[in-house]
Formats: structure tokens, C-alpha cells, sequence
């Protein structure tokens, strides 16, 4: 028997996780105990409850504490079969049928399927001279409430936000889309967390092969552990060797419902309220989902001074050295002689003055976000004024810089997902390296870099400046403004095409009546 | 066609526009000036038809070989052996214009805004990015390029907004004084221009709506000539007979804008805006040099090519021309039979000689029945 | 993958390695604010630029401890003059250089001034160094000052930060003419053959004030031929040619006629110039039309402007003002200096070029001979904010 190997270096979870999969479960009650008993050893919280069903037939009941609704099991398990009247029953369908009040119970054949199961909170029914148990659908365990996730707030819009719990988060998800097209798949990855990645798509919106790519990227992934979607993400993404994020990931169940209806597909991990939502392009990852429920006007304002603002948090520092270095008479005479006249105690050269207080900056919003929530606040922003303030009264760093730092460093708040404006604070050092070497020139050299750089992505097949380049005018109405929603007629191209049109025409809103 | 990407011809047609205007507008002016004094303008529309000349005769060849650059058709038009010689010549031809373009460039970046970089410095920035471009393939290519479109358009409208009030429209009289031969001798400089046009024919066998390619080069080219009209016409405005003393004109013309006593002395921006137009039309050059080699040498991709062709690139624009002066001669005198012939002539022979082998080929197949 | 880290590698260390080329703090810079070019013997020209002193802001900031701009208009001077000789420009500022620890640059240098001797002797060789210096801005103004020009930068002036400023600022008024290097090289190569620059000279300080604690002010037209100056008109003849060059903006023309016993001033608020070649019958005319609007400013009489009589007359005394202020101008620059600095030559080169070349070599005899005639609509919008003449009792005001 197999069992032998359990004296080898192996751990038995893992053999069984391997080479256990298939064995089936015996029909003598005590080998099936005994098997899971080993199994389950050292767990204080696997619990074995023996029982007779109706005082003749011997019954094992199995689970784990803390995962399991305990009440229930009590109530529509052990009480129903436990009594005696339960006497001339024997088989157990019959028992499925008549006397577990449970609402799901599901047949398992293999001892796998029941760690499974057991692992998922649901107790494990094992029958003597059954060859199969019974899993039932009592899982329950203690979960956060539903709040609205700190790091994506919105002055307009729901304010729910996924949960650790998987199913918590479906059911958010099947909240918004009732229809039965939207469609969940379940794959279960990673050897000792058995982490449960459910990937949702809308059915006859999103592409087929976008659907069975992603399905085979994730099942293809093999190891130990799944603690976050990132884990995910950096597994399934397209070219791993960039800067730029090609997966978007997002707390909020309606900004994971509007890219289901534009023909992407989300996928959903346990243990974490990050969804993954893929494709994704540039311009999505810079837009915020109030810009959809806010008036269009505002939304457009919004949406061009955060691009402003994007600008300027990547080139601001740069321009700076490079204009005071090399371009001085590009500045108005005045400016300059106040910014000459204000640098002249200092003893640093622009580009050093300029990536030092770069380094400050980002030093201390790290150490902001560390924190404990009542200290942080004092840090960040005052923290960072009082110490421009005082760098600038010891000589070390002149009054322009700091205003240069900080507003570059507000700007970049301005990018509404964090692992984009991560990518764009880090870019700012190279730039203000070329700045100081070649000045307007290294800008522009470094900015085409990028420019290249990004025309060269794709994200799950879709290139990663869609709709600017390749050029798709239908698309532009989305991204330069935000058009008002009943002019909103079609879907992105390269991930909607298979259902063109979202609404239907001649929307826009009036009196009613006679238009004369 | 060892190149896998598909572009649009809307793409085409921005990829173009740079890669014509990013030089043309910058000395362009002074030198027409030359010859056309005020009436520079004109000249600008006449050497336009040269464009639309070489656009059609792009497209007729790429009717006749759909899936073929000019490197391989004239393997199929002339023989094996005369096509690959012609091959070989247009890639000298392009390798060498290459050089050309990125001394140009860099000479304009050195001289006005970094006098003591060395000029290999600037050179290699430029041609790393552009082998980034190339690397990537056509639609990198082709994507960057509609990037910068905008960006390199809407700033020069901008300019001629802003400069509005120092213009003097008086300038343009008296018209055509000395009779229509300066106009044409004035003409003969950006019809150079024009005619490179032709590297349209590298691309077209890439379109994904070929039928629309005409179309979309005649559009580009009224683009470029009404653009290069513009400018002609704001330099004159401003500088009058001074054109012809500017080595950079258009140059001048930003320096000159003073809005408010703030927005002063633009040059600086204008340099950007030209190192973005350089590069597309480096990136665009460099990209048919690549491909047509990798065409010429049968190879299956043409990766491997862009780094050896680069440094190549690198050499011709160092060692070619050894100073500003005979780069302007070269321009002037030697340039517009130079890429004539190679960009216009040529391929009309070839156009011509492929017609006439097919009707004589119909004929006999008629004759057969 | 590897590869690819290696080449990037050392890409940026040679990039960082070999050091920035171009780089110059701005500490290191010298920012030139005016430029004065004056002859010395033997041909040599002195070039004295204006370099401005900016001073330390220790302690400045958010608290604005340690004052503002520490001293730079109370205690010292804000600018400092340095001089040097070279054989031309180009060969001073090498000199130049010596004497100032930092870069010299022209980036933000807006005024030139030419001395007298300097405009006298020729000025093409110094204009080919404003032309063919990358840094020299061609919107900067250009002009010539009574005698020496470098004690015109000397000055300290109250309420600019330094002479070139205050000149500079005059020019933008309008006060007197501005002459950017652009119109300046345009006016050399004309056809014209002539060339006007504004001229400049020190306010004599007031009593009690140090002799520096002045300040430079435009007064009256320098004018050349080809390159080099011939004569100079006065405030009231630069009044004319500004009329004719269309160069007025913002201009009072104050009217003393014995009929009104009084003087009367418009301030006028938009001026138009059109000037119209014809050649008849072989005779070269040039016609000038001015149109001008303006409002009144003060009246010295006891008529009252709002009557549409009086007010029709006070337009016919403004117009005649006009007509004798061009014609003022004309008769000393066309007759008496023959010099084109009206841009006539261009004027006909455009509409008649076939005649203009017969005769372009010939121009400084058929210019004087041009006859001009001129047609002037002067239009008064209103009487000002007021009605009659002030203080004058009701039963005194003429009415007509």
C-alpha cells in the first residue's frame, strides 16, 4: 500500500496532494477513518464525530473546526440521522434524500475530493459499506463586513468593496450582472493554499480565445502558494520585462462589472479583494470609475488636468534641471533672476539638488503608508513641508525645488491607480538623469524611449496605447472627453466587437412630446 | 514578407507627415528663399506635385506586386542579377540618406542648443531609439508615429498663432517679379522632399486596407505641401529678404514670439518638436533600410540586421560630411538629382517596364486563344 | 535577457561617466541685461555689458525669516558695468570674459546701445555678430545713445531693475521708436538704403540725488545712411515718422490755435497708416493715409465740446496737427537728409517692380523728389469723461 511512503521525507499532505489523488474510498468505514485520520494529523482542529444512523449503521462525521457551521451540521445532520425512528434506512441516496436538510450535498468518490472538501469548510459524511461520502455545503467561518476599500474612494458611486471571502464576491459580482451570461469558472492553483480563482466573463461579449488564453495561463501555473492576486498577475502577464502594468486590479465590484461589459474577463481570487481584470489598456489604467458617474462635463475637466497632471508628475523634475542647466534663456527674465537670486546659498548643482529631494519625497511617502494610521498623516504632507522648509533654511536645497517636488509629488496622487503612478514615479529618476546630461534633448530621447516602449506592449493581445495608437476614432470619445452616456453607443473594439452596440440610438435626452 | 505586423493607411499617412516635414521645415525656407526670394511659396506647390507623382507610382507598382517591396520586384521586373544590383543601390542609397538625415539632425541640435556635446553623443541617442522603433516592427513604428502626430502638428499651428501680430503680409508682394524660373529653381529643393515619398512603397504590402493607400498618400502629401506652404509663408511674413541669412528660419520665427514678457524665447520647444519629427523620419528610413536588407538577403527577419545597420547608419553620418557648408552644397546642388533619380526616376522606369512586359504578356496569352 | 542588461549597462555608464557637456548651473551664469558698443582709437570698439547681481536668499521661504530679496535694490547696486576693448565684438567679449568669473550670456540681454562714434563710423560688422551668435536675441532693441553708451548702463534707475530695462519699457510704450536687431537688419539690406534708430540720453539727476540715482530716456531719432549715421531729428520730427511708419499707439497731440485761445489735447487711441504708391504719367507720388481716432483729454479753451460744431472744429485742429507733425518729418528727412526710413522703396518695389528696377540704383535722387500727398481723417469719439471746461462759469462757455 501507499502508506508506506509515510515513512520517507515527503510530508503525507503532499503525497497526497500528488500521488493520493485517486484512491478511492474504501467501503470499511475504519480504513477511510484511519486514512484521514493520518492525514490529518497534528491538526487539533480536524475534527471526527462517530455516530450511528438510527443506533444501527455506523457513521463518521468529519470537519474542521472554525470553517464549519457548526449549528447547522448539529441540526440537519447529526440530529436528523442520529434518531432512532432512522432505522430501516439504508442506502444513501436515501439518506441524502430524506434526512440531511442540508442544501447542497454532494457525492465525493476519492479520499482527495474529501480533503478538498474538508479544506473548503464542508463536512465530510462517511457511511460504513458506502463507497462514497457525502460532502455537505456547510461552510461558514468569520469574514470582514463589506466597506469601501480605502485605497479606491469615490465621492459618487457605490461604495462596496470586495471581501477576502470567494463567494462573498461572486455574489457582489452577480448582484450588479443578474443575467445568467455572466459566467464563472472555477480553477484551483497553488499546492498548499488550494486557492480557489473563479474567472468571470460575460458569454457572446467576451472574446472565446481572450477566455480560454487567460484559462490556460492560469492553470498553467504551478506553485506553492497563492497569497494575492499579484501572485496571479505576475504570472499570467504578457512580457514580463516592463515597467507598466498589463493587468488592472481593483477592489470595487462596479468598476469589475463595467470592464465584464465591455468584453473583459475578471479574475476573482480567494483570500484576497484584489480581482485581476484583463485586458487592459494605457488609458484605462488613468481613468477612475466616478469619471462614469459624474456629470460629462466634469468627468472631461477631470480627466484632462489628471492627464496634465500625469505629465507633469513625470517630466517636472526633469524639465527643471534641464531648463536651469542648459536652457537658461528660456526662462522669463524675471523668474530667473528670483530662482538665480534663491539658489545662490546653495552649494548643489540642479541635478544633484533635484534627485536628492526626489529621494526625500519618495522616502517619506513610503514611510507614510507604513504608519500606524494616527502617525501617518502627521508625516507625510507636513512632514514634508516642514523638512523642505527646513532644508531651505540651512542652505541645502533652494525654495523652487521644494514647490517642484511637491507638486510633482501631488500630481502623481492624481493617477488613480497605484501601480501605474508607481511606474511613473520611478521613471521620473532616469529622466532626470538624461535631463542633466543632455538637457531638453535627453528629455526628449527618454521620452520617445518610452513612447516606444509602451507602442511595443500588448496586454493579453490588445496594444497598449489602444485607442491612440492603433488609431481608433470610435474610441477617442472615451478617452479625450468622457462622453455624455447617451452618446456612449459602442463598445471598444478589441475587446466588444462581438456585441457592437450598448445602446440603443437616438438617446439623447429631450422634452418629450412634440419636438417642435 | 518577413514582416508579420498589418498597419492602416490612416497610420501611413501619419507616419509620412514627420518623416517628410521633420527636416523640410527646418533650412528648407532659407534655401528656397534663395533662389524664389518671396515667392518661396509657390515653389512649395510646385515641388508638391512631385509628390503626388511619386505617391501614384508607389501605388501602381505596389498594384502590381501587392506583397513586394521594391527590393523584390525588381528581382521579378529586371532578372535576378539586375534586380539585386538594383537592390543593392537603393540600399546603399537609403543607408547613406539615413546618415544624411541623423548629421542633419544632430548638426541642428549641436549648433543652436549643445555646442560642446560631441556630436557621436546625440547621433547614437537618436539611432538607439529608432533601432528601439524598429525593433518592434511596423506597428511600433507606425504606433509611435501616430503618438507624435499630434504632437508634433498642433504646436506649430500654435506657433503661427502666437506669432501673429509681428507679421507683416506686405511681404509677400511683389508676386512672381522676375517671372516663373526662380519659382522653379526655387522648387528644386523640396521636391527633393517630395520624392521621398517613395519609402511609402516599404510599407504598403503592410496595409490592412491597401485599396485605401492612394488615397491616403495623395492626403499626406496635401498635408506636407500645405504645411510646408504655411511655414514658407510665416517665415516670410516675419523675416521678409531676411529668410536667406538664417541657417534655421523656422528657428528665428520661435525665437521671436515674446508673449507678455513671459513666453519668451521658444526655441527650446521648438527643439523638441523637431527631435520628435526627426525621429519618426529616422525610425521610418531606418525601418525600410531593415527590412529591405533583410529582403535583399532572403533572411526570415530582419531583427538581427538593426543593430549592425545602425552602426552603420552611425558611420556614414560622421564620416560623410565633414562640415555644415558642404552639407548645404550637398543639399542644394548635389541632393535634388541624387534622390530624384533614385526616388522618382527609377521606379517610373520600372512602373513602365512592368506595364508594358504585362500588356506584351496579355497580348501572347490572347494571341494563344 | 542577459545580454540585454549588459548593453543597457553600459550605455548608462558611459552616459554618466563621461559628464554633461552643456551643463551650466545658473549660478555660473552671467546674465547679461544690456550691451553698450563704443569706439576707442585705432578702430577698436569697447564693449561694456550690464551683469546683474543677484544677491543670496538665506532663510527665505514659507516663514519669510531672513527678508526678501536681500539688499539687491536698497543696499548695493543691482547690476555691475564691465568693460573691455577688442578689435570687434566678438574679440572684446573674449576679453571680456576675462574680467567675470561667470559664462557670459546674451540670452536675456534685450538692449543694445550704439555710441555715437560707433553709429558714425559704421555698424554693419557689429550687426553680423548679433546675427551669427546662436544666443543673441533677435527681438532685442537697438540703439544709439548721445556720445558714450556704457555710461548710459551706468545709471542706477528707480524704478527698474537696471538702465536696459527702462529703455526697453519706454520702447514698449511706444514713447519713441523700438527698433528690434530684426527691423534693424531688414532696414540695412532694404531697398531703402536707410535706417532710423532711436536715440537715448541721461536725465540730469534732481537736486540732492546722487549723480548715478538716474535714469535713461529716449529722446529724438538717430538716422543712417547705409550704415553709418548721418544726423539726428528731434522728438517732435520722430513724432512725424512714427505717423508714417505707423509706428503711433499712444500718443497726446496737444492743439494751440489762436482762434481757440487755448490749448486743447487728444489722447489718441488708435492710428492707422496706409501708405499708397503711385507713379503718374512719370511722376512718383506716394499717398499717405492716416486715420486716427482719440478722445479729449484736457481743455484749455472756453468752448464747449459737446456741441457737434465745436467739436467738428476741434477735429479739423486736431487733423491739421497731424498733417504738420508728418509734414515736419518729411521735410527733414526726405529733403533734408534724403534718407528712405519710411520704407517707400519697398512700397513701390511692390506695387511698380519693373520701374523700381530702372531706377533702384538711383534711389537717393528720385526719393527726395517723391511728392507725397497726404489725406488725414482725424475723428474725436468724445469729450472725455466731462462736458464743459472746468471751473469756467455756465454764461462764459462759447457755444460755438
Amino acid at each position: 500500500m501507499r502508506r508506506n511512503r509515510r515513512s520517507s521525507h515527503i510530508p503525507a499532505s503532499i503525497i497526497q496532494g500528488q500521488e493520493a489523488n485517486h484512491e478511492p474510498i474504501s467501503a470499511s468505514l475504519s480504513e477511510n477513518e484511519a486514512s484521514l485520520r493520518s492525514i490529518y494529523r497534528n491538526c487539533f482542529d480536524a475534527v471526527f464525530r462517530p455516530f450511528s444512523i438510527g443506533g444501527k449503521k455506523r457513521a463518521q462525521l468529519v470537519y474542521i473546526e472554525g470553517l464549519s457551521n457548526v449549528e447547522e451540521i448539529n441540526d440537519s445532520v447529526l440530529a436528523p440521522l442520529i434518531r432512532k425512528n432512522a432505522t430501516d434506512l439504508c442506502g444513501i441516496e436515501e439518506i441524502i434524500e430524506k434526512k440531511i436538510s442540508a442544501s447542497s450535498v454532494r457525492k465525493v468518490e476519492t479520499i482527495a475530493d474529501c480533503v478538498a472538501s474538508l479544506s473548503c469548510g464542508n463536512p465530510i459524511l462517511l457511511v460504513e459499506q458506502e463507497s462514497y461520502a457525502l460532502s455537505l455545503g456547510l461552510a461558514k467561518w468569520k469574514q470582514r463586513s463589506i466597506e469601501e476599500p480605502s485605497a479606491e474612494v469615490v465621492l459618487r458611486g457605490p461604495r462596496e468593496g470586495f471581501i477576502e471571502t470567494l463567494q462573498t464576491n461572486t455574489s457582489l459580482l452577480r448582484r450588479i450582472v443578474k443575467s445568467p451570461a455572466l459566467k464563472m469558472e472555477k480553477v484551483t492553483v497553488g499546492i498548499y493554499t488550494q486557492t480557489n480563482i473563479v474567472v468571470a466573463y460575460i458569454e457572446g461579449l467576451a472574446d472565446q480565445t481572450l477566455i480560454n488564453e487567460v484559462k490556460n495561463r492560469i492553470q498553467r501555473i504551478k506553485i506553492d502558494a497563492v497569497l494575492d492576486s499579484g501572485y496571479i498577475e505576475e504570472m499570467i502577464e504578457d512580457s514580463p520585462g516592463t515597467l507598466f502594468p498589463r493587468v488592472l486590479s481593483t477592489e470595487r465590484p462596479d468598476v469589475a462589472c463595467a470592464n465584464l461589459l465591455e468584453g473583459r474577463v475578471i479574475i476573482l481570487v480567494e483570500g484576497t479583494p484584489f480581482s485581476l481584470i484583463v485586458p487592459t489598456t494605457f488609458f484605462t489604467l488613468l481613468q477612475s470609475n466616478e469619471d462614469y458617474y459624474q456629470r460629462f462635463t466634469t468627468s472631461a475637466a477631470i480627466r484632462w488636468l489628471r492627464y496634465f497632471f500625469t505629465m507633469i508628475s513625470l517630466f517636472l523634475p526633469s524639465f527643471y534641471v534641464a531648463i536651469l542647466t542648459f536652457h537658461a534663456e528660456m526662462v522669463p527674465t524675471e523668474l530667473l533672476i528670483s530662482i538665480a537670486t534663491s539658489r545662490e546659498a546653495v552649494p548643489f548643482p540642479a541635478l544633484v539638488e533635484a534627485l536628492t529631494m526626489e529621494l526625500t519625497f519618495e522616502a517619506l511617502r513610503e514611510a507614510g503608508l507604513r504608519l500606524p494610521k494616527q502617525v501617518g498623516a502627521a508625516i507625510s504632507i507636513v512632514g514634508a513641508l516642514v523638512i523642505g522648509q527646513a532644508a531651505v533654511a540651512a542652505g541645502l536645497v533652494s525654495t523652487p525645488m521644494v514647490m517642484v517636488v511637491a507638486i510633482t509629488g501631488i500630481s502623481s496622487f492624481m493617477i488613480p491607480h497605484y501601480a501605474l503612478g508607481f511606474s511613473i514615479r520611478l521613471l521620473r529618476f532616469p529622466l532626470v538623469l538624461l535631463a542633466g546630461t543632455l538637457g531638453l534633448l535627453g528629455i526628449m530621447i527618454g521620452m520617445i524611449a518610452i513612447v516606444v516602449h509602451l507602442c511595443s506592449l500588448r496586454s493579453f493581445g490588445v496594444p497598449y496605447l489602444t485607442p491612440v495608437a492603433p488609431l481608433k476614432s470610435r474610441e477617442l470619445k472615451d478617452v479625450l472627453i468622457r462622453a455624455p452616456w447617451w452618446a456612449m453607443r459602442t463598445r471598444p473594439h478589441l475587446t466588444g466587437k462581438y456585441d457592437k452596440y450598448r445602446q440603443s440610438p437616438g438617446q439623447q435626452p429631450g422634452p418629450t412630446g412634440n419636438r417642435d | 514578407m518577413i514582416e508579420k505586423g498589418k498597419i492602416s493607411s490612416l497610420h501611413l499617412a501619419m507616419m509620412m507627415y514627420p518623416t517628410i516635414l521633420g527636416t523640410a521645415v527646418l533650412v528648407l525656407p532659407g534655401m528656397m528663399a534663395k533662389y524664389a526670394k518671396n515667392d518661396l511659396w509657390l515653389s512649395s506647390i510646385l515641388a508638391s506635385l512631385a509628390g503626388f507623382l511619386t505617391v501614384y507610382i508607389a501605388s501602381r507598382l505596389h498594384r502590381l506586386f501587392p506583397k513586394e517591396t521594391i527590393i523584390q520586384y525588381s528581382q521579378r521586373i529586371l532578372g535576378t542579377f539586375a534586380g539585386k544590383t538594383l537592390g543593392f543601390i537603393y540600399l546603399f542609397f537609403y543607408v547613406h540618406l539615413t546618415g544624411i538625415i541623423t548629421r542633419e539632425y544632430a548638426d541642428f541640435i549641436i549648433s543652436m542648443f549643445l555646442p560642446l556635446t560631441p556630436i557621436s553623443v546625440v547621433i547614437t541617442s537618436m539611432l538607439l531609439v529608432a533601432a528601439m522603433a524598429v525593433w518592434g516592427g511596423v506597428e511600433v513604428v507606425g504606433r509611435t508615429a501616430v503618438v507624435f502626430f499630434p504632437v508634433f502638428t498642433i504646436p506649430l499651428v500654435f506657433f503661427v498663432i502666437l506669432v501673429y501680430t509681428d507679421l507683416n503680409p506686405r511681404n509677400l508682394l511683389p508676386v512672381m517679379e522676375h517671372g516663373i524660373i526662380p519659382v522653379i529653381k526655387g522648387a528644386l529643393m523640396p521636391e527633393t522632399w517630395f520624392s521621398e515619398f517613395f519609402l511609402m512603397s516599404f510599407f504598403l504590402p503592410m496595409l490592412t486596407d491597401s485599396e485605401k493607400g492612394m488615397k491616403w498618400g495623395m492626403a499626406s502629401v496635401t498635408g506636407v505641401a500645405l504645411t510646408m506652404v504655411l511655414i514658407n509663408l510665416v517665415t516670410l511674413f516675419l523675416l521678409g529678404q531676411e529668410i536667406t541669412t538664417f541657417t534655421y528660419p523656422l528657428m528665428e520665427v520661435a525665437r521671436y514670439i515674446s508673449i507678455a514678457d513671459f513666453f519668451e524665447n521658444l526655441q527650446s520647444v521648438v527643439m523638441m518638436l523637431w527631435v520628435l519629427g526627426a525621429f519618426v523620419k529616422i525610425s521610418v528610413f531606418f525601418y525600410a533600410v531593415a527590412l529591405g536588407t533583410g529582403q535583399w538577403l532572403n533572411l526570415s527577419d530582419y531583427r538581427p540586421l538593426v543593430l549592425p545597420l545602425g552602426f552603420l547608419v552611425f558611420l556614414f553620418s560622421l564620416w560623410d560630411l565633414p562640415n555644415l557648408s558642404v552639407l548645404a552644397h550637398f543639399q542644394e546642388k548635389v541632393g535634388p538629382y541624387y534622390l530624384t533619380s533614385i526616388q522618382i526616376v527609377i521606379p517610373l522606369l520600372l512602373l513602365l517596364i512592368a506595364v508594358v512586359r504585362r500588356r506584351s504578356r496579355k497580348a501572347k496569352e490572347a494571341d494563344r486563344r | 535577457m542577459k545580454r540585454v542588461l549588459l548593453a543597457s549597462a553600459v550605455c548608462l555608464t558611459v552616459l554618466l561617466a563621461c559628464g554633461c557637456w552643456d551643463r551650466t548651473e545658473v549660478n555660473d551664469l552671467a546674465l547679461v541685461m544690456a550691451a553698450a558698443i563704443d569706439k576707442k582709437e585705432g578702430n577698436r570698439i569697447e564693449l561694456s555689458v550690464e551683469i546683474f547681481l543677484p544677491r543670496s536668499q538665506r532663510g527665505g521661504g514659507i516663514s519669510g525669516m531672513g527678508g526678501e530679496q536681500g539688499g539687491a535694490k536698497g543696499g548695493g547696486k543691482a547690476t555691475l558695468v564691465r568693460s573691455a576693448e577688442g578689435v570687434n565684438i566678438a574679440d572684446a567679449l573674449a576679453r571680456l570674459q576675462e574680467e567675470v568669473p561667470r559664462k557670459i550670456r546674451w540670452g536675456h540681454c534685450k538692449v543694445y546701445i550704439f555710441g555715437e562714434e560707433t553709429a558714425k563710423a559704421g555698424i554693419f560688422e557689429k550687426v553680423d555678430f548679433f546675427q551669427r551668435h546662436p544666443e543673441v536675441r533677435t527681438r532685442a532693441y537697438v540703439y544709439v545713445s548721445k556720445g558714450n553708451a556704457s555710461r548710459i548702463l551706468e545709471v542706477l534707475p528707480p524704478l527698474e531693475r537696471d538702465s536696459g530695462e527702462v529703455i526697453r519699457e519706454l520702447s514698449k510704450l511706444h514713447v519713441g521708436m523700438g527698433v528690434t536687431i530684426l527691423d534693424l537688419k531688414q532696414m540695412l539690406r532694404g531697398e531703402g538704403g536707410a535706417v532710423a534708430l532711436p536715440m537715448v540720453d541721461i536725465l540730469s539727476p534732481r537736486k540732492g540725488q546722487h549723480e548715478l540715482e538716474t535714469a535713461p530716456y529716449l529722446f529724438g531719432t538717430a538716422v543712417f545712411k547705409k550704415d553709418k549715421m548721418i544726423g539726428r531729428i528731434t522728438q517732435n520730427e520722430t513724432r512725424g515718422v512714427m505717423w508714417l511708419k505707423n509706428e503711433i499707439r499712444n500718443a497726446t497731440v496737444t492743439v494751440k490755435e489762436e482762434e481757440f485761445e487755448g490749448s486743447v489735447s487728444f489722447h489718441q487711441i488708435r492710428a492707422t497708416t496706409k501708405l499708397t504708391p503711385k507713379i503718374e504719367r512719370g511722376k512718383w507720388k506716394m499717398h499717405v493715409e492716416v486715420k486716427a481716432e482719440g478722445d479729449m483729454v484736457q481743455n484749455g479753451t472756453v468752448l464747449n465740446p459737446v456741441r457737434p460744431e465745436i467739436l467738428g472744429k476741434m477735429e479739423k485742429a486736431f487733423k491739421d496737427e497731424i498733417q504738420n507733425q508728418l509734414e515736419t518729418a518729411l521735410r527733414t528727412v526726405q529733403k533734408k537728409m534724403k534718407a528712405d526710413i519710411f520704407g517707400f522703396a519697398e512700397e513701390f518695389h511692390r506695387k511698380y517692380p519693373k520701374q523700381w528696377h530702372q531706377v533702384k540704383d538711383q534711389w537717393d535722387d528720385v526719393y527726395p523728389k517723391v511728392e507725397v500727398t497726404i489725406d488725414i481723417k482725424a475723428h474725436i469719439r468724445s469729450p472725455g469723461a466731462a462736458t464743459h471746461p472746468a471751473g469756467i462759469p455756465e454764461q462764459e462757455v462759447k457755444q460755438e
